[in-house]
């Protein structure tokens, strides 16, 4: 069997790499792709601790619902980023600022 | 799967019993889907069958949460301890659909909104939706819970600023909002996983939570715990998270700019309160998990001066009722430093007032807006003389957003000081005497910029002379109830203590 900590490695990568996308990506689609890994690697992390739990429900069932909600977060933004490129012809979010101090 | 079917019967029942205590949460979900079916078959003129239709169905469910406070004020907890009902999650209740309805209001009489191609039915429908997030935001006390209603209520609002999308700065604002919200609410769901791994439980006010919590060495606690504020700080934008306010509150259209500055404000509140609640009551016992009062001290200075300083700054109306509302949510992290009852008493005040406050605020720059097509402050030149109701109103609302009594803002501030000072009495700590000091300071920092709109209106003549559209809607008779009521409270406080 593999270890607990071998799963919590994987997801603490992943999650770095979402971060490390989020903050570095010039394009709104990769920061996207990047969130989702983030979200994946809390969904592993959920799913991991639920073997461990006393009823082994509870983190499943959480996992469900994020994945659920990650799928229409991202319908939302995509819809967004789609209405983004029609006025501004471009997604790169250092290029769209026309709202500032 | 045999083995489970013994305690099938007993889940069923626990469910069940629960029904009944979450009815104006049904009717809201019940609503949603009228209210979807109905404006596909009945557009009509301005959505009129939405509108209606969504405002009866959260005022029906006002109307049994009014039977749930009647029916007696103990707590309950529901569906396996994944939500609590008790008073303050009833009066939180109250605010939210106070919003709601002011918003529905707001979106009926805006014109800009009204002329918008798609018609505003589908704005109508996220109504109740949205309110049942929030409801939920103030009931929940499991992490599941906590994490599904502020994604219902984040989804719902990137829609909103999202649905007119009339030009860039709209598109922008909107792309800004969803994504950093969607990686605020991703990194929120890593520190879940965290906490839930660390305890082995998902209910906040199970016993075992706090005492396995206390069991894990003190980084790994503080980082988890860190990660979950991150998703409730989006929602409140104290500071290091304030970064998208002023850009959505600037580029969306006025009335969802008025909701998101008070509704989802409010409900991460709520869920702040509940979330501490466990941490603060078992401290006595245990050895301390983390250490929240210090945190949110130094977030709460942090916020009230950032906030304040740079709303001085501001010319455009929105973002500069945007910074006064970071300075807002800043001021009221006191009263959740302060944690006692006492506290959380003041806080649902200040937020009944606040939402009065701001909405009439937000009600106000945007039909000036429309009748004048002023945006920034320098454009208020003379308008005194011109849109005389107006002006009154907006320098009662302002006076009111400072905290100068005889206005309710006053009390609402003065509520949260005293709590302030009972905690600083009962223990003596620093860090509630600088966030006293800096509530006070920011507060005369704030009169400058809340007063600069009076000073244009009343002491400055315009260069040019206004074309006034004049728009004959019941919107300014909604700003002076509200503006009437702002005085009212400031006089008569008791009228709204729950």
């Amino acid at each position: 069997m593999i270890p607990l900590a071998h799963f919590m490695f994987v997801s603490a990568a992943l999650f770095c790499i979402g971060i490390y996308a989020v903050l570095s990506k010039r394009n709104a689609i990769m920061i996207l792709v990047g969130i989702e890994l983030m979200l994946n690697a809390a969904i592993l992390n959920l799913v991991t601790f639920s073997k461990h739990d006393k009823f082994e429900a509870s983190g499943q069932v959480f996992a469900l619902f994020a994945i659920i909600l990650a799928a229409a977060a991202v319908a939302v933004s995509l819809a967004i980023i789609l209405n983004v490129y029609k006025y501004y012809r471009t997604i790169d979010p250092t290029k769209i600022d026309n709202l500032r101090n | 799967m045999n083995e489970y079917l013994p305690f099938l019967s007993g889940l069923l029942k626990d469910t069940l019993s629960g029904i009944p205590y979450i009815l104006p949460e049904i009717v809201l979900v019940l609503t949603f889907l009228v209210v979807i079916v109905a404006d596909l078959f009945l557009q009509g003129k301005r959505s009129s069958a939405a509108f209606w239709l969504s405002i009866t169905g959260i005022i029906i469910s006002v109307f049994f949460s009014f039977k749930q406070i009647e029916a007696g004020a103990d707590v309950r907890l529901l569906f396996f301890e994944n939500i609590q009902l008790d008073q303050v999650a009833v009066s939180f209740k109250f605010i939210f659909a106070f919003v709601v309805l002011l918003f529905a209001l707001f979106i009926r009489y805006d014109r800009n909104l009204q002329s918008h191609a798609k018609g505003v039915g589908d704005l109508y429908m996220l109504l109740p939706a949205v309110l049942l997030g929030l409801n939920l935001m103030a009931m929940s006390t499991s992490l599941l819970m906590i994490y599904i209603s502020i994604e219902m209520v984040s989804i719902g609002s990137y829609l909103m600023v999202g649905y007119v999308s009339a030009g860039n700065r709209q598109t922008e604002a909107s792309m800004k909002y969803a994504l950093f919200g969607s990686a605020c609410s991703a990194i929120m769901l890593y520190g879940i996983s965290l906490l839930y791994g660390f305890t082995g439980t998902i209910n906040i006010s199970d016993p075992d939570f706090i005492v396995h919590l206390g069991e894990i060495p003190e980084p790994a606690t503080a980082l988890a715990i860190i990660l979950t504020m991150v998703g409730i700080g989006f929602k409140l934008s104290f500071v290091p998270l304030h970064f998208w306010s002023p850009d959505v509150y600037e580029g969306a259209p006025t009335p969802v700019t008025a909701f998101l500055s008070t509704a989802p404000k409010i409900a991460g509140f709520a869920i702040l309160v509940r979330f501490l609640f466990p941490f603060y009551d078992q401290q006595s016992q245990t050895k301390e998990v983390f250490d929240f009062e210090t945190t949110f001290a130094v977030v709460a200075i942090i916020t009230m001066i950032v906030g304040n300083f740079a709303a001085l700054w501001q010319n455009n109306i929105k973002r500069m009722l945007a910074y006064s509302s970071i300075g807002h949510t800043g001021f009221a992290l006191m009263a959740v430093v302060s944690n006692s009852d006492y506290g959380v008493q003041s806080l649902v005040f200040y937020f009944s007032i606040y939402a009065i406050m701001n909405m009439a605020a937000f009600m106000l720059a945007g039909r000036i807006e429309r009748q004048t097509a002023a945006t920034e402050v320098d454009d208020y030149k003379g308008l005194g003389s011109v849109l005389k109701a107006e002006m009154v109103c907006f320098v009662v609302i302002l006076i009111s957003l400072t905290g100068l009594p005889p206005t309710a803002g006053f009390l609402a501030k003065l509520y949260v000081f005293s709590a302030a000072f009972e905690k600083y009495t009962s223990s003596g700590s620093i860090w509630m005497v600088a966030l006293l000091i800096t509530g006070a300071l920011t507060t005369v920092v704030s009169l400058f910029y809340y007063l600069k709109i009076p000073l244009n209106a009343y002491l400055r003549k315009s260069a040019n002379p206004y074309n006034i559209e004049n728009a004959k809607d019941p919107l300014i008779f909604i700003i002076a109830i509200l503006t009437f009521c702002v005085i009212l409270f400031g006089i008569f406080p008791s009228l709204i203590s729950w």
